[in-house]
């Protein structure tokens, strides 16, 4: 909603007038901190640990992977069980498949450095509606991706989306709660209000396959989420631009999400 | 507390009583109202002198004043900003009914020897103040050409801008939400249009603005940092007027005139922006159907009932809309209502009564297939102030009142269609009753030594109905407790000393000590770079604490070459408390338990700022130089360390000169520069969901580059025929193109995606304008 205003508001600046440019700025380095990114579905072989660091500003962007970690994944008070590197700082175990209503415990440990975090899969939701329709928006045809799904009785429910374009993944952080539609029919458009001219790989061509991932995540997940979209993606908006908030305990960044899934795909008509 | 409270009250009056007429004389009182004899409009602060006696008082915001003085005759001398003098001479063995009229003096004598602004006054206690006409601002170039007195003000020392082109503005450290803005007594809880960019209040219809940055008068409360007070003009109760103007964005018309000669007058006043006519060329159908405006309305009658009362009703109406086809759409806007009435007890008592009403709301509106619903949020206060000016004699002047308000906030209320997959949710609305009682004097203890002292008691008391909640240390709600309709939920009492001295050192330099202790009951809660119409003012609750400020300051005061310059010279030092801030992650828009999402702590500001101000002459104007600090520490912040507040800046310049070369011509430039805003930029990045995010480690820790910009303008006056007269005011706004930052933001490169890089956005870079104003 606030990001409406502000496209709304910021098209009236610009409009008015303003000029881009790149500037160097000498940012401070500081100390390397690991990132960990958790992930357990509803589906078969999903359970994946990603562990990297963070890197300096001006250095590339080429985020390697951490080795040698020890990471597991327990089933509430049930037995640790171990993931397994299967490349350079990607961790599996294609046996844990998640339950809905569960809640994982993860444990990574790096170097002796420890960190946990717990996850529960929220009751799984099920979109059942899925079609590209055109808008205009701001004079332009936009091909924009609808999804209806019944939102059960009761606030809590939080939902994430991830787009597909042709197999490219759409950088867009779509996610939605029902404090506003609390046990509604939702017909939700994902739309992303870029700013920016060049990621045309988010937009939708006639043509084109257009593949959706739905995940019911629970309220520290789409915390996180919210936080990460709304005050770390560098852009302007936020006059206090800071670090998401996490669901790890130990002081690494990233998130852990336990959540179900559901996939369609469909060609843009 | 109280029966204290009630004590120091008690012991405040009879210190007044006891203040004797030491020399048991007889007296007399010279009392009356000084207005302009064009225009009738009343004057404030004119100057009511005593020749040759170091006796004096400054009229009244309703143009009244009072003097007391022993039998005998006597010489006054009254003197106003921009208008000729007038000398009386009086025999006073009874009490004197004066009512002054001063003449304009005609602007074609060659030499301009008007006052363009007041002196400072070197004995009044008043300090941390400006004080500024409109007439004073009216050759300052600004963006688009459009006259805006909030942007004025932020050229003086210890105001700050907001950002580039902005209305908002920060005094002395102190955040946006801090200030009081009031119009015509009324609070003004939006007073920006458009992002900022412009102000709510049209010039055309503005006598008088005074900020006052620290300590300020009793009468005054409700915000920490400052009080901007706008006062409306009356009208003109002898001749009709018409005036207005067409500038680059919008065209204004002002209306005014007696309602019955002398007696009662009526002023409108409207402005409406027209960018939106450009939007209906457009081929696109879509943005034919945009729409993109704001406009403003003032309007006043006044009425005298006889020699003793007069009536007043002043209004304002504004409203932004901005919205793209029908599918979204955003408005908003304030609206302010006061009525007042003027009574004159006797020649020493004035009395002013005045019932106040004002809102701000703003309503979001998205219409699509499916997602359709409205978001609606408003503040609404009721207020009632009554008013005494006792001049008890020329030693002592008294002022005392009393001040009540019921607010009502509706945080957010969204309402929708019975297709749309929204529902409607209420935010709790959320009542509260703001009482206030005060009571102050100005003693002239010596003829070198002044001293207003008073105390101001205010009480905030949270009423039902509503749910009301406990937090744990973590900031969870773990417990609710309903109250019903019109219960007490809390109550904050709490007492607001204000104490001023001024000790004059020679004919022409003062010093000025003052301590002002100023509490804030309601909250605007912000987190965006831009000033939001969505910003949510928020009361205090029991878990929002009342913030509190202590702000200590010292000023030296020289009035230069005759009179011809002065120089000011002013440090402050400030403490907050109960400082309010998101927490990380906060979704203020849903959330019933808004104090789930903030966080609490203290803040300080400290700093020293230079005013030297040419005020009469060819050639006027002003350099201000601000150097400051200001800072916060609030637990769950920059790992709990102090760190700068945004608007912390070291240096901040403004150079503002005018120079009148003949009858048609004068010329204006100002200058200014400013230490960058403290920002949160990031110390690392690293990959999240295969994207680049950005980490960072401390708040407000880095520095946008340092901002200046140039702005020139030229005032042409056209033909001057009887009646009729006209001008072309020429205007360049950032007239060396100083592409000065707006916004940085962090990316993916753009020439090498596996890198990234720092974009910085730039506004308004040669911005020439024209508008031509008339009046007739």
């Amino acid at each position: 909603m606030q990001n409406c205003i502000y496209a709304l508001l910021a098209l009236t600046v610009f409009t008015m007038s303003s000029c881009e440019k790149v500037i160097d700025i000498n940012l401070n380095n500081a100390s390397k901190k690991y990132v960990i990114e958790g992930m357990l579905s509803d589906q078969s072989g999903s359970c994946k640990v990603l562990i990297t660091t963070t890197r300096n500003f001006d250095e590339d962007n080429s985020f390697v992977g951490i080795s040698g970690a020890q990471v597991t994944i327990a089933d509430g008070t049930g037995p640790e069980l171990s993931l397994v590197e299967s490349s350079n700082g990607i961790y599996e175990n294609k046996s844990i498949t998640g339950i809905v209503g569960h809640t994982y415990n993860l444990k990574v440990i790096i170097n002796g450095e420890q960190f946990t975090a717990s996850s529960t899969i929220p009751e799984k939701v099920l979109f059942d509606t899925l079609f590209v329709n055109d808008e205009v928006i701001f004079g332009e045809l936009i091909k924009l991706v609808n999804l209806r799904y019944p939102d059960p009785v009761g606030r809590g429910n939080s939902y994430r989306f991830i787009q597909y374009i042709n197999g490219e993944k759409d950088k867009t952080i779509f996610i939605r709660n029902d404090d506003l539609n609390d046990g509604r029919i939702i017909e939700t458009v994902l739309f992303s209000l870029n700013d920016d001219d060049d990621e045309e790989e988010s937009k939708i061509s006639k043509g084109d396959e257009v593949r959706i991932e739905m995940l019911c995540v629970d309220a520290a997940v789409y915390k996180y989420w919210f936080s990460l979209d709304q005050s770390a993606l560098g852009t302007n908006e936020s006059a206090s631009p800071a670090n998401p908030v996490t669901n790890i305990t130990g002081g690494a960044l990233g998130y852990f999400s336990a959540h179900t899934y559901q996939t369609d795909s469909l060609i843009s008509p | 507390m109280l029966s204290k409270l009630a004590l120091a009250f008690t012991i405040l009056f009879l210190l007044f009583m006891v203040i004797p007429n030491l020399h048991a004389q007889e007296k007399y009182t010279v009392s009356g109202s000084v207005t302009s004899k064009r225009t009738g409009e009343s004057l404030i602060g004119a100057s009511v002198r005593v020749v040759d006696r170091n006796i004096g008082a400054i009229s009244n915001e309703y143009g009244f004043f009072s003097i007391t003085l022993s039998r005998g005759s006597y010489t006054i001398e009254i003197t106003a900003v921009g208008l000729g003098k007038k000398t009386i001479e009086v025999e006073l063995d009874k009490n004197i009914k004066l009512n002054v009229q001063l003449e304009e003096v005609d602007a074609s004598l060659e030499e301009v020897t008007v006052i363009a602004s007041k002196g400072r006054s070197l004995t009044s206690t008043q300090m941390g103040m400006e004080k500024l006409t409109i007439a004073e601002t009216k050759n300052i170039p600004v963006l688009f050409g459009e006259r805006d007195i909030l942007k004025t003000i932020q050229l003086l020392p210890g105001i700050k801008s907001a950002g580039e082109g902005n209305s908002g503005f920060y005094v002395r450290g102190g955040a946006a939400d801090q200030n009081l803005i009031l119009l015509d007594e009324a609070p003004v809880y939006n007073a920006s249009h458009l992002l900022g960019f412009f102000s709510t209040f049209n010039s055309d219809a503005i006598k008088d603005i005074t900020v006052y940055k620290g300590g300020m008068p009793a009468q005054y409360a409700g915000r920490l940092s400052s009080v901007l007070d706008i006062k409306m003009n009356d009208g003109n109760n002898q001749d009709f007027n018409v005036s207005g103007g067409l500038g680059l964005i919008s065209a204004k018309l002002n209306v005014e005139g007696p309602i019955q000669k002398d007696k009662s007058s009526f002023l409108i006043s409207g402005r409406r922006t027209y960018v939106d006519a450009f939007l209906k060329l457009s081929n696109d159908t879509a943005a034919k159907n945009s729409r993109l405006y704001f406009y403003d309305l003032n309007a006043k009658v006044n009425y005298k009932l006889g020699d003793k009362d007069r009536l007043y009703l002043s209004g304002y109406f504004g409203r932004d809309k901005l919205g793209y086809d029908n599918q979204f759409g955003i408005d908003w806007g304030n609206g302010t209502g006061t009525l007042r009435w003027n009574h004159i007890f006797n020649s020493k008592l004035f009395s002013n009564t005045s019932l106040i009403f004002s809102n701000y709301d703003y309503e979001v509106s998205v219409r699509s297939d499916a997602i359709d619903f409205n978001i609606f949020s408003q503040i609404k206060d009721y207020n009632i102030k009554q008013e005494f000016q006792w001049f008890l004699n020329n030693r002592n002047s008294i002022r005392f009142g009393i001040n009540s308000i019921y607010h009502t906030i509706r945080p957010g209320e969204v309402s929708s269609s019975e297709n749309s997959s929204f529902g409607s949710l209420l935010l709790q609305r959320r009542y509260s009753w703001e009482n206030g009682i005060y009571i102050t004097n100005n003693w002239k203890a010596t003829d070198r030594f002044n001293l207003t002292y008073g105390l101001r008691l205010t009480s905030f008391s949270i009423l039902g109905n509503g749910d009301f909640y406990t937090l744990d240390d973590k900031g969870n709600a773990i417990d609710t407790t309903s109250y019903g309709k019109g219960t007490f939920v809390k109550t904050y009492v709490n007492p607001e000393p204000r104490i001023a001295a001024s000790y004059q050192l020679n004919n022409s330099s003062s010093l000025k000590l003052s301590y002002v202790r100023n509490v804030q009951n309601l909250h605007l809660i912000s987190n965006s770079t831009t000033s939001s119409p969505s910003d949510k003012w928020v009361a205090s609750s029991n878990i929002i604490k009342p913030e509190l400020s202590d702000q200590v300051s010292i000023g030296y005061y020289k009035n230069l070459f005759d009179n011809k310059y002065e120089l000011t010279v002013e440090t402050y030092y400030k403490d907050l408390q109960n400082q309010i801030d998101y927490r990380d992650g906060a979704d203020v828009f849903t959330n019933d338990a808004i104090e789930t999402q903030l966080l609490f702590g203290k803040g300080r500001a400290y700093g020293l700022e230079w005013l030297l101000k040419k005020t009469s002459g060819k050639f006027t104007g002003w350099l201000s130089y601000t150097l400051s600090k200001t800072e916060r520490k609030i637990n769950g912040i920059n790992n709990n360390e102090w760190y700068n507040a945004r608007q912390d800046r070291t240096h901040d310049v403004a150079i503002v000169a005018s120079y009148a070369l003949n009858k048609k011509w004068t010329f204006s430039a100002n200058w200014i520069y400013y230490t960058g805003d403290a920002v949160t930029f990031p110390s690392g990045k690293y990959r999240v969901d295969e994207q680049v995010v950005y980490y960072y480690t401390e708040r407000n820790g880095y520095r946008y580059p340092s901002y200046h910009r140039l702005d020139l303008g030229a005032t042409l006056q056209l033909k001057k025929k009887k009646k009729f007269s006209s001008e072309l005011v020429f205007s360049i706004f950032n007239a060396y193109g100083r592409e000065n930052t707006y916004t940085i933001a962090f990316q993916d490169s753009e020439t090498d995606p596996n890198k990234t890089e720092a974009v910085q956005t730039a506004l308004f870079k040669f911005v020439p304008s024209v508008s031509y104003n008339f009046k007739f």
